[in-house]
């Protein structure tokens, strides 16, 4: 027997695993059938009945998403009476739906509004007083939401339920007085509100984060590996390269991460931004006054002291957090080619890097353990995962080059491991990340580009490999990747 | 203090183990707190929560879906008026007028009134229309003569 | 037909009866001499028995039940019976005048009928309201496991079975079956996605099985006198007998057993003594609130079978006759319809949710003189596309406003061309 089937969708055949919907045999074939309460990473609940389609040979109309594709079946997903049913399932949803898309940061991205474009509902057949229901509630840490907007779709009750398991969400009363909430005044309190964002097809939760501070058509999105955790959930990250910051991560979908991304992944775009960024160069000058300049100065410093330094005194103390491409370059130039041989992983005291929330996140912090570790076999030092840092402070060095973690989100100790270099001889601190404290009582810094700004990869807890192949513009002038520091080392070294 | 009192939670207890499931048990259990309590209030659905492991979002949603469960603390006299067809046919809104009337008399004499009147579906007594529920006790053929008589009976006017 | 029709008791044989409910007096007069018959075949020749018998489901969808127990799997393993005794179709009380009269007779209906499709364990799902009713099961219940017709070996041949009742909470909804089995889990009442089926997977995901009442209390007297008995009684395509309730201005409302196929105006004029002194018929609900209304005329000679109903463009549903008099508004009456669906839709399907407000909504501007004739239409336009939609058939409600609007448009404009003030009342 095959374990397949074809069957005609809108003329065509198609061949399907047996088991699949014709939902999902449309979605794999780019047809669109509207739909709001259906959801690739949830169970079917069925209850919006937008996703209306005719079979053959059947006398009622049914819904795709429950729909099993059979052998030979006929589907029709574009006849008049399936459109017909597709405008009134719309309207339904918009009986009572207040329509404040101006003030909606949805707007844009809600699928109510694409709907509307796509069916072509555009005259309201409603006139009469709509329910009212209670707005602008705070649901949780990252969470707002608008019952109002709600077109109980479930899919939110059905994430809590299947994804995080904590039932935080409930649909209350009945009718259409049902309404979306928490339990009396409680509050969501994991680490996976925002998915409840991104799921609502419609505005009815929004994040606190994000609220009101930018209009969606106006992000521009590209894609990236989040650097919060070992898992390297797929991302893109939302930004405006004009005015040089970034508003918001969302997640990919990919066999990684299925569709979803931890909050604390989220905030990453908060480090990103020139605020929060190592800007400058600083140095010491002829006076041995620190001072911020230039790169070629701050380089040219840098080669001079590697030049002055012997090679057995100079120690490399590196974090996870740079790419596989990085750390090539900078072991094959200090340790192959200069023949270093004190190079120190750089990690947090106090990890327990098996530690796993059942859903995405990490106790390992750093998003590339495993490259680091594949890059110090391959240049034949030692490879264990463990924190070196006290034994780099204590390895007598007089020229240290550190490859700082790029956000103190997963990587607390920071501003403590930055004092302690601070104290160091010389400590060229190469970061993305600015303390203003402890990196301006550094010797020698250089500002790093953040990681949606490179190119390279990622290697995953399970050695799977994620690429950041669509870098934006870096928001600081002169940041440089580990790879053009090299390469202006090397110029430079002669 | 104690949420419940030792027989209820024997009772609950009880239920919890009746059926396949412990969440089977939860519309039981809420008859038997509206019973013993009139209502049922936030911190009987946080107790069965932390103490009987029924979560109180599945617990709330239960308790708000179905009509007869109570949520605001009740009146000593519910009255469940039927105002369906059958009812309605026979009398029903003129005689749930004369409740209301009888209710605004007892509130007039400055005393809070036993009674609180709601309309509901069909209470399947239609032989007997129109019918009305005062808590658990079935009273049929009421009409705008007669039912101050039956209110009398749990309440007379002051 | 007309006078000639025996009327054989089924369900009633016990009406007039002292002490009808107690397991002493269902004894005597043969109760539980079905089930001694019945353990003694195989379960199969028990579907069999039924599906010849040609009984439908009595909860209003008229399903063949000898059908319905064929579907399920013959599979070991957990299955349930569970007795729809949520009767809450407005106009419908007959499921309660069964347990008025022998709770007995649905115990040992349940007994068979769970040995047939191999359930252990069934529960009876009462509505809420019912709260005598619920007590006389429960002694029922009691009385049928102190005397061996429930529990481990039932009578000592062989078969096992455990019965209890569950009491709902006010839900109209949970008379749809799957909507029954949520609640049974404990869940809000809101009807189960098909595929899968109940007989597949129902109550905690294991075969289920959900008859009415009155369906499940046939079937002893079917088991005990034979199929052809039970067919040579009713039409050939509507066999046996049937509860109608019946209510409204009559002289003698109430619960009668009669043939299928009996006339309906002699159920009107004779069984339920005709209409109040004073009152005229202008239309009658069939089958409870969910079946379109029918005018006098059309119900002249109507039989009281599934096909005959059906035909006339409505349906028999659970035998639930109203009686509509010439007084009565159709406003109003659409109304006080649509109200009822309103509060009782679950709220799941979209457009039975908003639907049923919807048409609420418009149906308030009948009465503060803001209703168009238009109105009218959209009102027809909504029922049209609610109907078929949703998992349940509850947004077939939209069906007796459909009727209602087809058979009284006429009234329903000039309503509102006269623009009447509602009469308004403060209990609201």
């Amino acid at each position: 027997m095959s374990d397949s089937v074809t069957f005609k969708l809108d003329g065509r055949d198609v061949a399907v695993p047996k088991g699949w919907t014709v939902m999902q045999a449309a979605r794999r074939e780019n047809v669109h059938i509207p739909h709001f309460c259906y959801h690739d990473g949830l169970s079917v609940a069925g209850v919006c009945r937008f996703c209306m389609v005719k079979v053959e040979g059947r006398p009622k109309m049914e819904i795709a998403c429950n729909l099993l594709a059979t052998e030979g079946m006929v589907v029709e997903t574009t006849s008049d009476d399936v459109k017909q049913a597709h405008k009134w399932g719309l309207e339904f949803h918009l009986v009572n739906h207040p329509l404040d898309c101006p003030i909606c940061d949805q707007a844009g991205e809600c699928e109510l509004q694409n709907s509307y474009m796509k069916v072509g509902k555009y005259k309201s057949e409603m006139h009469r007083p709509k329910v009212l229901k209670p707005k602008n509630l705070d649901v949780g840490s990252q969470l707002i939401l608008d019952t109002e907007r709600c077109i109980l779709c479930s899919r939110c009750v059905r994430f809590e339920e299947e994804v995080t398991k904590t039932n935080g969400l409930g649909i209350f009363d009945r009718g259409d007085r049902a309404i979306i909430g928490t339990y009396a005044e409680e509050k969501i309190e994991h680490n996976y509100q925002e998915n409840l964002v991104d799921i609502c097809p419609v505005g009815a939760f929004t994040s606190k984060e994000f609220r009101f501070k930018q209009r969606v058509w106006f992000l521009e999105e590209k894609d990236s590996i989040c650097n919060g955790c070992s898992t390297g959930c797929h991302i893109s990250m939302h930004g405006k390269s004009n005015e040089l910051r970034y508003y918001r991560v969302k997640p990919k979908h990919s066999a990684v991460n299925g569709h979803w991304m931890c909050d604390e992944g989220r905030h990453s775009y908060r480090y990103l931004n020139p605020e929060e960024r190592l800007s400058r160069w600083w140095y010491k000058d002829n006076m041995n006054e620190r001072i911020a300049g230039g790169k070629d100065e701050g380089l040219s410093i840098l080669a001079r002291k590697l030049k002055d330094t012997n090679i057995d005194e100079i120690a490399l103390l590196v974090s996870a957090h740079q790419t596989n491409e990085e750390y090539e370059a900078l072991l094959a130039y200090f340790v192959k080619e200069l023949g270093i041989s004190k190079v120190y992983q750089w990690r947090q005291d106090h990890e327990d890097i098996n530690a796993f929330d059942g859903i995405l996140l990490r106790g390992d912090r750093n998003p590339n353990t495993l490259g680091l570790q594949n890059a110090l076999t391959k240049f034949g030092l030692k490879a264990e995962v463990k924190n070196e840092f006290e034994k780099c402070l204590l390895s007598g060095a007089k020229v240290v080059i550190a490859l700082c973690p790029e956000s103190p989100q997963s990587f607390p100790e920071l501003k403590e491991h930055l004092a302690k270099l601070s104290e160091m001889p010389f400590v060229s601190a190469w970061s993305a990340h600015y303390l203003p404290e402890e990196i301006e009582t550094i010797s020698h810094t250089v500002p790093l580009k953040g990681f949606v700004e490179k190119r390279g990869s990622f290697t995953n807890h399970e050695g799977n490999i994620g690429e950041l192949s669509d870098p934006f513009p870096a928001v600081i002038h002169g940041a440089v990747d580990v790879c053009e520091m090299i390469e202006s080392l090397r110029e430079l070294m002669g | 203090m104690a949420v419940f009192t030792p027989q209820i939670e024997e009772k609950i207890e009880h239920y919890l183990q009746r059926y396949e499931t412990r969440r089977s048990a939860i519309l039981p259990i809420l008859h038997v707190i509206q019973d013993e309590y009139g209502w049922i209030k936030d911190e009987h659905i946080k107790e069965l929560d932390e103490k009987f492991q029924l979560h109180r979002v599945h617990v709330q949603e239960v308790a708000t879906f179905y009509s007869m469960y109570r949520l605001k603390e009740p009146k000593k006299f519910r009255i469940l008026f039927c105002d369906n067809v059958v009812c309605c046919i026979m009398g029903a809104k003129q005689t749930m007028a004369k409740v209301q009337e009888y209710i605004v008399a007892y509130e007039k004499a400055g005393k809070d009134c036993p009674f609180s009147l709601e309309g509901v579906p069909c209470l399947g007594v239609c032989d007997g229309a129109p019918a009305m529920l005062i808590n658990k006790d079935r009273h049929l053929k009421i009409n705008p003569d007669n039912v101050a008589e039956y209110m009398e009976r749990y309440a007379p006017l002051p | 037909m007309g006078d000639t029709i025996t009327k054989v008791k089924i369900l009633t044989q016990y009406e007039g009866m002292s002490n009808s409910r107690s397991l002493s007096t269902y004894k005597e007069h043969g109760g539980y001499e079905a089930l001694a018959v019945a353990l003694k075949k195989s379960p199969d020749e028990i579907v069999s028995i039924v599906k010849d018998s040609g009984l439908r489901g009595r909860g209003g969808a008229g399903f063949p039940t000898g059908l319905k127990w064929s579907f399920v799997p013959k599979t070991e393993g957990k299955k349930y019976l569970l007795c729809n005794n949520d009767e809450g179709e407005p106009g419908t009380f007959k499921d309660r005048y069964i347990l008025e009269l022998s709770p007995h007779m649905l115990i040992e209906g349940m007994i068979i009928s769970a040995f047939a499709v191999g359930a252990q364990k069934g529960y009876v799902y009462t509505r809420c309201e019912f709260f005598d009713e619920i007590k006389w099961l429960d002694d029922a219940i009691k009385e049928a496991y102190e005397a061996g017709y429930l529990g481990k070996n039932i009578l000592g041949l062989g078969f096992d079975f455990d019965l209890d009742q569950y009491q709902g909470a006010g839900a109209y909804i949970c008379g749809e079956e799957t909507g029954l089995i949520s609640s049974l889990e404990g869940k809000k009442g809101q009807p189960k996605l098909k595929p899968p089926f109940p007989a597949v997977s129902g109550y905690l995901g294991c075969p289920t099985v959900v008859n009415n009442t009155e369906t499940l209390s046939a079937v002893p007297w079917i088991v005990k006198n034979g199929s052809d008995a039970y067919r040579a009684i009713g039409t050939e395509k509507s066999p046996g007998t049937k509860l109608f309730s019946i209510s409204g201005p009559l002289k003698n409302p109430g619960v009668f057993e009669v043939p299928l196929g009996y006339p309906m105006m002699k159920l009107v004029e004779e069984d339920a003594g005709g209409l109040l002194e004073g009152e005229e018929l202008k239309a009658i609900i069939p089958g409870g609130l969910s079946a379109p209304v029918l005018l006098p005329e059309d119900v002249k000679d109507l039989t009281l079978d599934y096909e005959a109903i059906a035909a006339s463009k409505s349906m028999l549903g659970s035998g639930a006759i109203t009686i509509i008099p010439k007084r009565q508004c159709m406003v109003e009456l659409l109304k006080l319809i649509m109200d009822f669906y309103h509060h009782e839709s679950c709220g799941q399907c979209t457009p039975c949710r908003e639907g049923t407000g919807w048409i609420t909504n418009i149906l308030e501007g009948f009465f503060d003189k803001s209703a168009t004739v238009d109105d009218i239409d959209q009102i027809y336009a909504i029922c049209q596309q609610m109907a078929g939609r949703t998992i349940c058939a509850l947004s077939d409600a939209a069906m007796p406003t459909v009727g209602i609007i087809n058979k009284f448009r006429d009234e329903l404009v000039s309503y509102i061309e006269r623009g009447t003030e509602r009469e308004r009342f403060s209990y609201i």
